[in-house]
């Protein structure tokens, strides 16, 4: 069942409240923060888990995709509906159904804004610890489908690190618990396998996450270098001289043009490369590890020192960081990011190999990324105004850099998901073995295959063209 | 303990997975054991093969500055904690068995130590995995970088699934620098409710302790004891906070000698009798510990107060023992915990089961089960779920 006939069938099962479907209405759910677009047939805005599980099964029993949403911040194109079918918004399912300090854990639905629960657990000492770019707005639900990261994940790990119980919605409408606030949970760690799996294995109705107490304190240093190479050495160093700080930033000059000229953060215009270096804890101990970061850096050359010594300065170098995707706007009005990942002693190498991928394809690339975790995010500007070979050259330039991260013994991402935007491309770094395991398990939670579908995995239809060889 | 009719010792992955397509084929079921140190988990029924997976190691690779390293999963842990050691690196996981468990033993067993709250538990460190599989196909999940959300996490849907849904072959973990310094203080409490409210004050602290183990033995007394692990200014701070929230609970303040290792190795001891297990929401842990040491069969107490995870083992009259576990398992999953019987005396098998609490999300849990091991050959009875 499609198109009119679908919303009609929705609007009796839900009632008209909780469905849109007029052509208006379906426009804004074409697209997430990826390069992707697809049309839903209809979306729905369930209040309640019963109102979810309803809604699977009347999918399960018309053969409908169900695809979740949660506030399309997404960059892997996880909640476009390749395949048509319901979008599922969890715009009204966005309360903080409890903050527990006496166990350090909070229960949330799907659509509480991740920022918001760090907000609101911050007067009992406590946060939530993944904290992506996209804070402000991307949901938790979102968060846990695609396994968010953030800058602050060296030292404390990502989304699957901080939740303990899930509440499931299976594709053919029943409803699983799973886990709970207890830190792990007897048989298979189901909660575990289904984080991060980007929908395809079910949708996430309900959330128990770790609240972690605050650091006493943090301090944030701001190192500028002439070069790229001088600054991924010094991030080598400090994890070899065993510091292990919260975060490491990387940035360089291109990055750092156009976050100045958006939010003056106050980086110097004429550094190759920027590093922004936080370590936080118990106050004693980190003015030491900050001076030993300090003497790495001066060793590696640093053009400029500078220590956030107030929270407002502190605020005002992660401006920057965070506020770097939003500024490429002043460089070019469109970009392509890409987020492969690389042991971080490849750093040097891959850098040069992705500045030179963009001038083989005539694109400029600006990098802003977690050096710490080796997780790059170069961005490739191009301008859409002047036809579609922009996006095209983007993604053949993309293309190259993910095969050099794999090739180096890494990975097609590290934090945005693989979606209908990477899909082709897992053969790269899975062999047929490999994906079939992967297949496994989807086929045990979803075997009608209606949750998300066209994502994660190959499909025939979409990756044709992109004639690849499984390895081997 | 079982019988068993063949041992088999691949050499390599390939032969690994090669024998246990030929065990599914034939129907042959096949028990999987690396150090021979925990073959008293679960329900393990009789089994035609047994395999080991002690050929299969050594280190595969470590990159010190990367944080990792890439291990055989026969590799002895003993034997990674020493080689690391060369490098001033250290492995954040203490596991019970500490002699002889190997690599890919602790991670299908998914044991923890007490560092689990501090550095993550098992699921935390394992960022790859190579496991062969009952089709003859040698997978591999993860990778060798810290950040990875390429496919599904296969990783942690193996770790703790006690060799039922496949065999281990290869480990990726991660690794931390080791400590400048280490120092630990035990405190002696009149009653559970003061050691765990203390140690709750100290899982908030930002010193952030290495580990915080309540213990009670049958002589009576509640003992917190605090390890620090760090650089020398955050070990002092976290001893000085482990004093102070101490003395003001009425904490008598000693200092730490050999107590960890001997409380981290109760699975090993515990041969007699029954051992319960469980995890327990933090604020939950109390009221539990009191109960669990009020028991008749009751003979010690070692909880992870920082994770909630709690061990009491149980010695006495058989039926007792029984009765006393499997009451023990429930009052867990009242309190919104879990629990098995971890171990137990082989008298005591046929009147106790490992699992006397279903988990939740069980239906799903055989769908996985048989799609891994669609002839049910690996470890019949050894996890809840097989």
């Amino acid at each position: 069942m499609r198109g009119a006939s679908l919303v009609r069938a929705l609007h009796d099962l839900l009632g008209p409240a909780k469905v849109l479907g007029t052509h208006d209405e379906l426009l804004i759910y074409e697209y997430d923060g990826a390069v992707d677009t697809a049309t839903p047939d209809a979306v729905a805005l369930p209040e309640t888990t019963a109102d979810v599980s309803a809604l699977a099964r009347f999918c399960h029993e018309h053969a409908v995709p169900i695809v979740p949403r949660g506030a399309g911040t997404g960059l892997s194109g996880g909640a476009i509906p390749v395949e048509g079918g319901v979008v599922v918004s969890f715009a009204r399912m966005a309360r903080i159904l409890e903050i527990d300090p006496e166990n350090l854990r909070a229960v949330v639905q799907p659509g509480v804004v991740n920022l918001h629960l760090s907000t609101a657990t911050a007067p009992y000492g406590l946060h939530f610890v993944p904290d992506p770019s996209s804070q402000k707005a991307c949901t938790l639900g979102g968060n846990v489908a695609e396994n968010s990261g953030g800058p602050h994940t060296l030292a404390y790990g990502v989304t699957t690190n901080h939740v303990t119980g899930l509440e499931i919605v299976l594709s053919d409408g029943s409803v699983v618990r799973l886990g709970g606030k207890a830190i792990e949970d007897e048989g298979y760690d189901l909660v575990g396998t289904f984080v991060g799996s980007e929908g395809t294995l079910g949708i996430v109705t309900e959330i128990t996450v770790k609240l972690t107490p605050l650091p006493e304190e943090k301090r944030t240093l701001m190192a500028a270098f002439a070069t790229m190479d001088a600054a991924s050495e010094t991030v080598s160093s400090i994890i070899a001289a065993g510091i292990v700080p919260s975060a490491i930033e990387m940035m360089d000059q291109l990055a750092t043009e156009a976050v100045e000229a958006a939010v003056h953060a106050g980086y110097p215009l004429d550094a190759g490369g920027i590093l922004l270096v936080e370590v936080d804890g118990a106050r004693d101990g980190l003015d030491e590890q900050l001076a030993r970061i300090e003497r790495i850096c001066r060793s590696h050359q640093a053009t400029t020192i500078r220590l956030a010594t107030t929270a407002i300065e502190r605020e005002r170098l992660w401006a920057g960081r965070k506020g770097a995707f939003a500024a490429m706007g002043r460089l070019s009005p469109d970009y392509y990011v890409q987020d492969g990942v690389i042991p971080r002693t490849r750093l040097p190498d891959i850098l040069r190999l992705v500045k030179a991928a963009g001038e083989r394809h005539g694109l400029r690339v600006a990098n802003v990324f977690h050096a710490g975790d080796g997780n790059l995010h170069p961005l490739l500007l191009f301008d859409a105004r002047k036809g579609p070979e922009g996006l095209e050259r983007a993604k053949e330039a993309g293309l190259e850099i993910l095969t050099a991260c794999i090739e180096a013994g890494g990975s097609l991402t590290g934090e945005h998901g693989v979606g209908m935007e990477k899909n082709c491309y897992m053969p790269l770094q899975f062999t047929s073995a490999d994906l079939a395991a992967m297949r496994r398990v989807k086929d045990a939670f979803d075997p009608a295959g209606l949750a998300n579908p066209g994502k994660i995995f190959p499909t025939p239809s979409r990756c044709r063209e992109f004639a690849l060889g499984a390895r081997s | 303990m079982s019988a068993v009719v063949v041992r088999v010792q691949p050499a390599d992955a390939a032969e690994c997975a090669r024998l246990l397509a030929e065990a599914s084929r034939d129907r042959h079921a096949v028990r999987i054991a690396g150090g021979m140190t925990k073959g008293y988990l679960g329900d393990a029924r009789e089994c035609d093969l047994e395999l080991r997976t002690t050929s299969i190691s050594g280190i595969i690779d470590h990159v010190p500055a990367d944080l990792t390293v890439t291990v055989a999963a026969g590799t002895r842990v003993a034997d990674l904690v020493s080689s690391l050691a060369r490098f001033g690196q250290f492995l954040p996981l203490d596991p019970p068995h500490a002699d002889g468990a190997t690599v890919g033993g602790v991670i299908a067993a998914n044991a923890n130590g007490f560092w689990r709250s501090r550095y993550g538990g098992v699921r935390d460190l394992l960022i790859g995995t190579r496991m062969a599989l009952t089709d003859g196909t040698v997978v591999r999940a993860g990778g060798r970088v810290v950040k990875n959300v390429a496919g599904y996490d296969l990783d942690k849907l193996f770790v703790g699934s006690l060799g039922t849904l496949g065999v281990i072959v290869e480990a990726t973990l991660k690794v931390l620098p080791s400590p400048a310094a280490t120092d630990g203080v035990v405190a002696r409490f009149a009653d559970a409710p003061r050691a765990f409210a203390a140690a709750a004050a100290l899982v908030r602290a930002a010193s952030r302790p290495a580990a915080l183990v309540v213990t009670r033995g049958e002589r009576g007394g509640w003992r917190l004891v605090i390890a620090a692990r760090g650089d020398a200014h955050s070990v002092r701070r976290a001893i000085s906070d482990a004093e102070r929230e101490s003395l003001a609970r009425g904490g008598e303040i000693a200092p730490l000698t050999n107590e960890l290792t001997e409380l981290r190795e109760l699975p090993a001891r515990a041969v007699d009798g029954a051992l319960v297990r469980v995890a327990l929401p933090l604020a939950a842990q109390s009221a539990f510990a009191e109960t669990g040491s009020r028991v008749g069969t009751f003979a010690a107490l070692v909880a992870d107060a920082a994770s909630g995870i709690h061990r009491i083992h149980l010695i006495g009259d058989d039926d007792a023992v029984a009765t006393d576990a499997e009451a023990l398992v429930l009052a867990a999953r009242v309190v919104e915990g879990n629990g098995r019987v971890e171990r137990r005396a082989e008298q005591l098998r046929a009147r106790l089961g490992a699992w006397p609490a279903r988990p939740s999300g069980e239906a799903l849990m055989r769908r996985l089960k048989s799609a891994f091991d669609p002839a049910g050959i690996l470890e019949p009875g050894r996890s809840a779920v097989a």
